[in-house]
This record gives C-alpha cells, sequence and structure tokens, in this order.
C-alpha cells in the first residue's frame, strides 16, 4: 500500500473569535479507505469535515486532492472542488421544497448541466442504490429519518465524489432507523468509496473502518487502527473516552 | 328610481372606464413591485456590500418618502430634468418603486427564514451562491413570503387611488369628477367604495388559492 493518498490535509487551524477549534490537524485517507473521526463534542470534528470542503475556510493549512492543491480563492476552482466532495451532514439538510428524486436531480440539472432526462435516469439509478424506489414523489417532510439520510447520500452519490465526507450521519436518527442508513454506508465500503465519518457506532468503526482517529480539543490526540485505539489505546484520554461510548453505544 | 338611473346611466359607465384604468395601474405596478422587491431582498441579505448598500438605501428612500410625494416628483418633477412621463407611466413608475420597497422587506423576512443547512447542503454539492439563491433559497423564501406579499398587493389596489392626484383618471378620478359635476357625493363614494371593497376581496380569494396551491406536504395552512 504505498499508494498516493486521494486526500490529505495539512496543519488545518481554524479560530472563532477567541475560541480555537482546530489547533493545526493533519490528516490523510487513501483510496479506498474509511477513516473514522471520534472525540467529545466540541473536539471539532464538524469543523474539521466543513473546513475540509470550504463550508468553512481554515485560517490556516494546506488541503491536496490527488496530488493538487486546492485553492479556494477562484470561486470556479471551489465549486469544481466541492463537487468531487460529497457531504452527508447529521440533519440530513434536504431540500424542502423538492421531492426526493429532485432532490437528487438538482444539483447534477444546475450545477452540472445535465440534461433533466439523463439527470432524471441518474437520479432514480441512486435512489434504488440506497434502497428508496418508490419513494421518488415523496417530500423531505413525508419521509422517515433515516429515509432522508439515504436521500441525501444518494444526492451525494449522484455527483460522483471522489471522497464522501459523513458528519455524524445516524446521530440524529432513532435508534431503529440507525441501521438502514449504516447499510447504505457498508455498501459505500464494499464498493470501495473513500470516506471519512465522524461517527459514535464503535462497532461500525470497529468492524469497518481502516483508521480511528480520537480529536480532542481541536487536535489529534491518537490514531491507529481500531484495534489499537479500542482495545490497546496507550493514551489514557482514549482509553477513558472509548469506555465511554462503548458503555453508551455499545459494541 | 331617479336614483337607479343615475346609478345605471352615469355612474356604472364612468365606473367601469375609471376600473379599466385602475386595473391597467394596478396589474403591471404589482408584477414590477414584486420583481423590483424580490431583486432589492435577495441583494440585502445575499448581496456584497455595494449591492446590498444600494438596496438598502433604495428601501430607506421609498419607504421614507409619502407616496403622493413620489409621484408628485414622477410627474411633475422630472420634466425639469427634461424626463416627460405621461400622467399613466409616472403612476405605474410611482407604484411600482414604492410597492417594490415594502416587497423586499417582506422577501428578506421570509429568506432569513430559510434554515442555514440547506444553504450548506447546496455549497456542498457545488452550487454558486447565485444557483443556491434561486434555486433552493427563493423558491422556498417566496412561499412563505406569499402572505405578506399579498397584503402589499391589496395596499397597492387602494392606493392606486392616489394616481387621479396626477391627472391619470381611474376609478377614483372618475367618481371624483362625477361628484363634482352631480353633487351626489354619498352615492357616488358609497359605490366607488364598494368597487375598491369588490377588487381587494377578488385579490385576496386569489392569494389564498395561491398560498394553497403552493403549499408544501409539511409546510401546509393550518387552521388553529
Amino acid at each position: 500500500m504505498s499508494q498516493e493518498p486521494i486526500l490529505k490535509i495539512e496543519n488545518i487551524k481554524k479560530t472563532f473569535g477567541a475560541i480555537e477549534v482546530l489547533k493545526g490537524v493533519s490528516l490523510s485517507v487513501r483510496k479506498g479507505q474509511l477513516k473514522v473521526l471520534i472525540g467529545p463534542s466540541g473536539a471539532g470534528k464538524s469543523t474539521l469535515l466543513q473546513c475540509i470542503n470550504f463550508l468553512v475556510t481554515p485560517d490556516e493549512g494546506e488541503i491536496w486532492l490527488e496530488g493538487q492543491k486546492v485553492s479556494h480563492h477562484r470561486k470556479r476552482d471551489l465549486y469544481a472542488y466541492r463537487q468531487q466532495v460529497g457531504m452527508i451532514f447529521q440533519d440530513f439538510n434536504l431540500f424542502d421544497h423538492l421531492t426526493a428524486l429532485e432532490n437528487i436531480k438538482i444539483a447534477l440539472v444546475r450545477v452540472r448541466g445535465m440534461s433533466k432526462k439523463e439527470a432524471g435516469d441518474r437520479a432514480l439509478a441512486e435512489l434504488e442504490r440506497v434502497g428508496l424506489r418508490g419513494h421518488d414523489h415523496h417530500y423531505p417532510a413525508q419521509l422517515s429519518g433515516g429515509q432522508k439520510q439515504r436521500v441525501s447520500i444518494a444526492r451525494a452519490l449522484a455527483m460522483d465524489p471522489k471522497v464522501m465526507l459523513l458528519d455524524e450521519p445516524t446521530s440524529a436518527l432513532d435508534p431503529e432507523l440507525i441501521g438502514e442508513v449504516l447499510a447504505v454506508i457498508r455498501d459505500l465500503v464494499a464498493h470501495g468509496m473513500t470516506m471519512i465519518m465522524a461517527t459514535h457506532q464503535i462497532g461500525f468503526s470497529k468492524a469497518l473502518a481502516n483508521e480511528i482517529i480520537f480529536m480532542v480539543d481541536g487536535q489529534v490526540m491518537d490514531q491507529g487502527t481500531p484495534e489499537k485505539i479500542f482495545s490497546n489505546a496507550v493514551c489514557a484520554r482514549t482509553r477513558e473516552f472509548c469506555s465511554k461510548i462503548t458503555e453508551l453505544y455499545g459494541e | 328610481m331617479e336614483q337607479l338611473f343615475f346609478i345605471q346611466y352615469e355612474i356604472l359607465p364612468a365606473f367601469l372606464k375609471g376600473l379599466k384604468v385602475s386595473i391597467l395601474l394596478i396589474v403591471p405596478s404589482a408584477i414590477c413591485g414584486l420583481g423590483i422587491g424580490i431583486l432589492a431582498g435577495s441583494l440585502r441579505v445575499y448581496g456584497n456590500r455595494l449591492g446590498a448598500g444600494l438596496a438598502d438605501a433604495y428601501v430607506i428612500l421609498f419607504r421614507g418618502v409619502p407616496l403622493v410625494v413620489q409621484l408628485f416628483i414622477w410627474y411633475f418633477g422630472l420634466p425639469y430634468l427634461g424626463v416627460y412621463l405621461t400622467p399613466f407611466a409616472a403612476s405605474v413608475t410611482g407604484f411600482s418603486l414604492c410597492s417594490g420597497a415594502y416587497h423586499s422587506e417582506y422577501i428578506r423576512g421570509a429568506l432569513l427564514s430559510i434554515k442555514r443547512g440547506q444553504m450548506l447542503a447546496a455549497q456542498a454539492l457545488g452550487f454558486s451562491k447565485f444557483q443556491m439563491v434561486t434555486s433552493v433559497i427563493l423558491p422556498q423564501a417566496l412561499r412563505r413570503a406569499v402572505p405578506g406579499c399579498g397584503n402589499e398587493i391589496i395596499y397597492l389596489i387602494k392606493y392606486s387611488s392616489l394616481a387621479y392626484m396626477i391627472t391619470c383618471i381611474e376609478l377614483t378620478g372618475e367618481a371624483k369628477i362625477l361628484a363634482s359635476h352631480t353633487f351626489k357625493y354619498m352615492e357616488v363614494f358609497l359605490i366607488v367604495g364598494v368597487f375598491y371593497l369588490v377588487l381587494v376581496s377578488i385579490a385576496s380569494w386569489f392569494l389564498r388559492l395561491l398560498e394553497v396551491r403552493l403549499s408544501l406536504p409539511g409546510f401546509e395552512r393550518h387552521r388553529m
């Protein structure tokens, strides 16, 4: 595995007012890898993910996609870069005025410039992939939380992203709906999608993550394979946190 | 009997003529006003500093000066700068610009009510700001602005009566002329009042229909 990383971020720093949320975070991910971010709330996981596609502009640091340094200064470059990085949010953020199908179509038509027909076919294929054929014409308000999150995954997938960023995709869901969303993400792993995911789902992370990154106070405190982090952590803070979330979220 | 004669042969023909002018004033003013309002409201929320500043200045100016004074400026003032507007054109200009200033405030409120998460999602998909505003934010915000903007259109129907002040003889103008010729002020103005009431009722009905037609699952009108 001497492969070049598909996405590399270096020394990302971000300060909001007087609070330093990210104190220089670096990480890299190779094609097909799943990296899981864990850590207490306020650790900066969400901000880090949002910095990666410049929804939050980092104060310092560099981001490289497929060996190319990403420039966010020219809008055209920024928009083109974001199309290659899919983002999944904790609270889905579907467009309320559009049906499931239209939610997926709209970026294909407006951003990608596809014809409506072509975009519609692609959107249907993506809905099929997340198991939601038959819900094409439902509005977000008519879908369950798990279905909404699956539509949002389908919407991101339709853009053919090279990397996906998932910001606690199951945290807003009822326990019985978490499974259907994790099943879709598991399927993405199986198909070799490169992902960085913030989550508290221990069992899922243990089984599928290539690496766990433990963040505290805007810094990477510990990182390594799931076995190392969850079972044999050297760092006391890591052990403490892992035992706490294992207790809360189970295996 | 005489009263009925007066209504049938004097009031009605004059009023129908006036009504036609009123409608010709109201419809383009409502459309232009709404267009200006959407543009100004969007600029105020999403524009750069220059655009937002200009739109703010526009609203301060046109909300701050009485409409009659604005109409006088368009009709009596502009000729001093070599610009001659017909009474009709001056009225439509005045109404559209005044109405737009109020619309922009309703639009601004509606734009601000759209959850930030949807904007993040649009940006994350690679939307430009313009694409985000036009295909994600405005379609939702405009729905929420229907009650407010509808209110403004109803106001417009009534303040269109000011056009007669700059010699654009619409419904109220016809009434004023007829009343001063016949001295039947009570009859004439009561009936002209009914005409406006009917116009406003039709507009309200249409606006409610629009609201229902545009409503989305999960965001319907609820009767409390």
